[in-house]
C-alpha cells in the first residue's frame, strides 16, 4: 500500500471537520449567491472534469471557501473531482530526516464532503506519515518509507 | 464563537509552560476549525484574522509525533512559530484579560 492508496481509503465520512452539503443543494445555492468572476464555458454534465477544468472552477467558485484558509501552501486538482489544499509546512528543526508537517484539506466537488489529515514530510518532500482526523477522536499515525511504502501504524 | 489573538497566544504559552498538554491544544484548535467550517467564528480584533488563523492552524496538529513517545516539534520549534505567526512575544499581554482568555480556552478544551 502506498501513501496515495492510503489516502484514497480514508473514508470521506471520517472527517467531521468538513461540511456535509448535498451536492445538488450546494450547486443551486452557489448558483444563487455566487457571481463568477469570469465566464467558464459549459460542458456536458456526463463529462468527467479534467484537473485543469477543476482548477478553473476552483479559482472562480471555491477559492474563497477553502484556498485562503487551507491552501496557502498550494493546491492540486485530482482526476476524481477532488481538490486538495495544502497548508504551509510547519518546520521541525530537530527531527532528523523529517522536515515538518502540514495540514491537508480535501474537498470533493461532486459530493460537497471534505476531509482532512496531517502529513509529516521528510527533507526530500516525501510524505512519511499521515494522521487523519477521525470521528472517534483517536489519533493514529500511519508511517511510510521514503519510497512511499506503508510501514505500519501506531 | 469568538477567538482573539491573546487566547491563541495564551495556548502557545500554556503549552510551552507545561500548563496545557499538546493534545489539549490540538483539540482546542480543532474545535475552532470545526466552528470555522460552519461559519460561526468571529475574530478579535477583526484585522488580525490572518494571524489568529495561522496560529490556530499551527496548534492544530501540534501533538504530531515522530515516534510513539516523541513529539515531532521541539519547544524551540513552537516558540519560533509563536513569534513568527503571532508577532512579538507578549506585546499586548500586559493589557490582556488573561484570566478571561484562559477560562474560555479551558471551557473549549473540556467540551
Amino acid at each position: 500500500m502506498t501513501v496515495d492508496d492510503f489516502r484514497s481509503q480514508i473514508d470521506a465520512a471520517a472527517s467531521d471537520a468538513g461540511r456535509r452539503l448535498d451536492a445538488t443543494t450546494e450547486r443551486s445555492a452557489l448558483a444563487a449567491i455566487v457571481v463568477p468572476l469570469r465566464q467558464i464555458p459549459p460542458i456536458d454534465p456526463d463529462q468527467r472534469l479534467s484537473p485543469e477544468r477543476l482548477h478553473q472552477i476552483d479559482r472562480a467558485f471555491f477559492g474563497p471557501f477553502f484556498r485562503e484558509k487551507y491552501g496557502t501552501g498550494g493546491d492540486k486538482a485530482l482526476e476524481n473531482g477532488r481538490i486538495r489544499y495544502y497548508g504551509p509546512i510547519q518546520p521541525a528543526n530537530n527531527a532528523a530526516e523529517l522536515a515538518g508537517r502540514r495540514y491537508v484539506h480535501e474537498f470533493d466537488t461532486m459530493t460537497g464532503c471534505t476531509r482532512g489529515w496531517h502529513e509529516t514530510l521528510d527533507r526530500m518532500g516525501n510524505v512519511r506519515q499521515v494522521r487523519p482526523e477521525r470521528y472517534d477522536g483517536t489519533m493514529r499515525h500511519y508511517q511510510f518509507d521514503s519510497n512511499g511504502r506503508y510501514r505500519g501504524s501506531w | 464563537m469568538e477567538v482573539d489573538l491573546q487566547a491563541v497566544r495564551r495556548v502557545f504559552e500554556d503549552v510551552l509552560n507545561g500548563r496545557m498538554l499538546r493534545e489539549q491544544a490540538d483539540r482546542w484548535a480543532y474545535t475552532v476549525v470545526r466552528e470555522e467550517e460552519t461559519g460561526v467564528v468571529t475574530y478579535a480584533p477583526l484585522g488580525e484574522r490572518e494571524r489568529i488563523w495561522a496560529g490556530v492552524m499551527y496548534l492544530y496538529g501540534i501533538d504530531t509525533k515522530k515516534a510513539p513517545d516523541t513529539y515531532l516539534h521541539s519547544d524551540d520549534d513552537i516558540r519560533e512559530a509563536m513569534t513568527a505567526k503571532l508577532g512579538g512575544v507578549g506585546g499586548d499581554l500586559a493589557r490582556d484579560d488573561s484570566a478571561g482568555s484562559r477560562a474560555a480556552v479551558a471551557m473549549l478544551v473540556r467540551t
